[in-house]
């Protein structure tokens, strides 16, 4: 093959994908715009904002739901922060006794599906009164979040020695101004893409809240799923574009966080 | 002492959330599997509700469907994902995409969007009315919607496969991407100069690098596919349900007297999914594929 025609085959390959992955947005943008859409047309025989409109009006419940969602999300990635710091420490500097084994718990549920848990737990649950409740869907969002804030702090703690932290002890650094100063910046971009993983995971997560909150507790994703199982479909593609841009919004300004904080050169990794 | 029980105090607080929340949760599970059930005076445990499950023939056609699903969604998923990591790395590079930043956030949407968003996704595109048919319609391919096969919905999966493999390609690529990015120009040069072909070097430098971290994405992918809810609740058809959506309408039904049995098709679930986790962790392990390619 000459060296042009497999730099057209490279080009002709690169636009295919984009197509693959941008397209299907195409209908979902022109749905939340229709008025109406019969077969066979390719285009909305008429546009109206009705959609948009109901959204944002108080009666659609979005702003409910979207605060409840982000509730539910920012008390869950405080907690695993809080608890993944320091597993993260010991997991990625220490050698200790059952370090495999606590290492493939942390990391179970990545492979054992977490409602399975939670299903089990679920009487347990109502005898601690923590279902239909904020903070049974917290705990609930726990099992699956915890492995994608862990992971990233790991790394970040790996390439951390015990040097740094020597030196500032021996300059006169109290075991805070030693993590706030020394050890806090080295993490931040293992923080920042476990939050934004954990806020992700929590956000999108469909069936633990249902299952603890009963129907109650009515998540982003909760009022948006009986538009998607056949309700009316110009609502429905309205909510997921809501949905979508909100999360892109978030790893957009975690990007733009890091950027800032460590210069343009400074990649980082989903995982 | 302390500093022998420094890293214990460390990982207490994560491992008693784990044992408590995740640990629990599976025990009590397999409890109730076994058909304990205090409240109702029923403390005595049995097999019998495995026994029914494993001697049905439902259990054996959900079983069989969410196998054919979650293996073919991994290998579309695995191929197309090899294929956009070389597309992204392209993208890294000179050429006619230049504003690079901004088309790799294009090959990240999919990662952003939740699963039931991408089945909605594949519902516009894909069903008879969908955007597919009707711009095949245009085109003069099609006659009417039922010309269009049954691609939503369908006793096949076809429709969750489709829509795992447009979820998971980025995925993997994202996965393969590091990998990838470290391979040079100057390697190309070096592999020229002793009369290698592209072919020749794909498969014998690229491919060897790419495994390790090509086994491990797709594995993520088919623990996550087996055992993933809401795209095979959205798509799938009501007989035969994969084995997730089966668990969940018997445990929702509101007949308690089947909880039992969702959980223990629960159980069996999870114990395939970390079957096949230890199947993939020895293989990989076997053909020195877990160590990671050798850089030097």
């Amino acid at each position: 093959m000459s060296r042009r025609l497999f730099h057209r085959f490279h080009r002709v390959a690169v636009f295919l994908f984009i197509l693959f992955i941008v397209v299907p947005f195409i209908p979902l943008l022109l749905w939340s715009v229709s008025a109406g859409w019969r077969w066979p047309h390719v285009l909305p025989e008429s546009f109206s904002l009705r959609a948009w409109t109901y959204l944002f009006s108080p009666s659609s419940g979005l702003w409910e739901s979207m605060g409840v969602s982000l509730q539910v999300a920012i008390v869950v990635t405080l907690i695993n922060l809080l608890i993944a710091v320091p597993a993260a420490n010991a997991l990625a500097r220490y050698r200790f006794w059952g370090k495999r084994g606590v290492e493939a718990l942390m990391y179970a549920p990545l492979v054992v599906p977490p409602y399975v848990a939670i299903m089990g737990l679920h009487l347990t649950f109502i005898r601690w009164n923590v279902t239909e409740t904020v903070a049974g869907v917290v705990l609930a969002h726990l099992v699956p979040t915890l492995p994608y804030m862990l992971r990233p702090l790991v790394i970040s703690y790996r390439t951390l020695g015990f040097q740094w932290e020597d030196q500032a002890r021996m300059l006169g650094a109290s075991a805070w101004a030693r993590f706030r100063h020394v050890v806090l910046p080295h993490l931040l971009p293992g923080i920042a893409a476990g939050v934004g993983l954990s806020l992700l995971v929590s956000l999108s997560e469909y069936l633990l809240t249902l299952l603890i909150g009963g129907g109650l507790i009515r998540t982003f994703p909760l009022l948006l799923f009986p538009f998607l199982n056949g309700g009316d479909p110009a609502i429905g593609a309205a909510l997921s574009l809501v949905f979508a841009g909100m999360t892109a919004g978030l790893l957009i300004t975690t990007e733009w966080l890091l950027r800032r904080c460590y210069g343009d050169s400074h990649r980082t990794q989903p995982f | 002492m302390w500093q022998r029980s420094k890293p214990y105090l460390l990982i207490a607080p994560a491992t008693g959330a784990m044992l408590l929340l995740f640990v629990g949760g599976l025990w009590e599970g397999v409890l109730q599997s076994l058909g304990y059930r205090p409240l109702v005076g029923q403390s005595r445990l049995t097999l019998q509700f495995y026994e029914t499950l494993l001697s049905s023939a439902d259990f054996w056609r959900s079983l069989g469907l969410t196998l054919r699903v979650s293996i073919l969604s991994t290998l579309a998923g695995g191929v197309l994902g090899l294929m956009i990591s070389v597309c992204l790395v392209m993208l890294a590079g000179a050429g006619p995409f230049k504003h690079s930043r901004f088309w790799r956030h294009v090959f990240q949407l999919p990662l952003l969007i939740p699963h039931f968003v991408a089945a909605y996704l594949a519902v516009v595109m894909m069903i008879q009315t969908g955007w597919i048919p009707r711009l095949m319609f245009a085109l003069g391919f099609l006659d009417q919607p039922a010309d269009f096969p049954v691609l939503v919905q369908d006793r096949f999966g076809w429709g969750i496969v489709l829509t795992y493999a447009w979820k998971e390609a980025p995925f993997i690529a994202w996965m393969l991407y590091p990998v990838l990015y470290r391979t040079q120009e100057k390697w190309w040069e070096v592999a020229r100069v002793f009369g290698s072909g592209r072919w020749a070097y794909f498969r014998e430098i690229l491919l060897p690098l790419l495994l390790p971290a090509w086994m491990t994405a797709s594995f993520i992918v088919f623990a996550f596919t087996f055992s993933a809810f809401e795209v095979p609740y959205l798509l799938g058809v009501t007989y035969p349900q994969m084995l997730p959506v089966w668990s969940f309408e018997m445990y929702t039904g509101g007949d308690l007297t089947k909880r039992p049995a969702a959980l223990a098709v629960n159980v069996l679930l999870a114990g395939m999914a970390v079957f096949f986790g230890w199947l993939a962790h020895r293989t990989g392990r076997r053909f020195g594929l877990l160590e990671g390619g050798r850089w030097e």
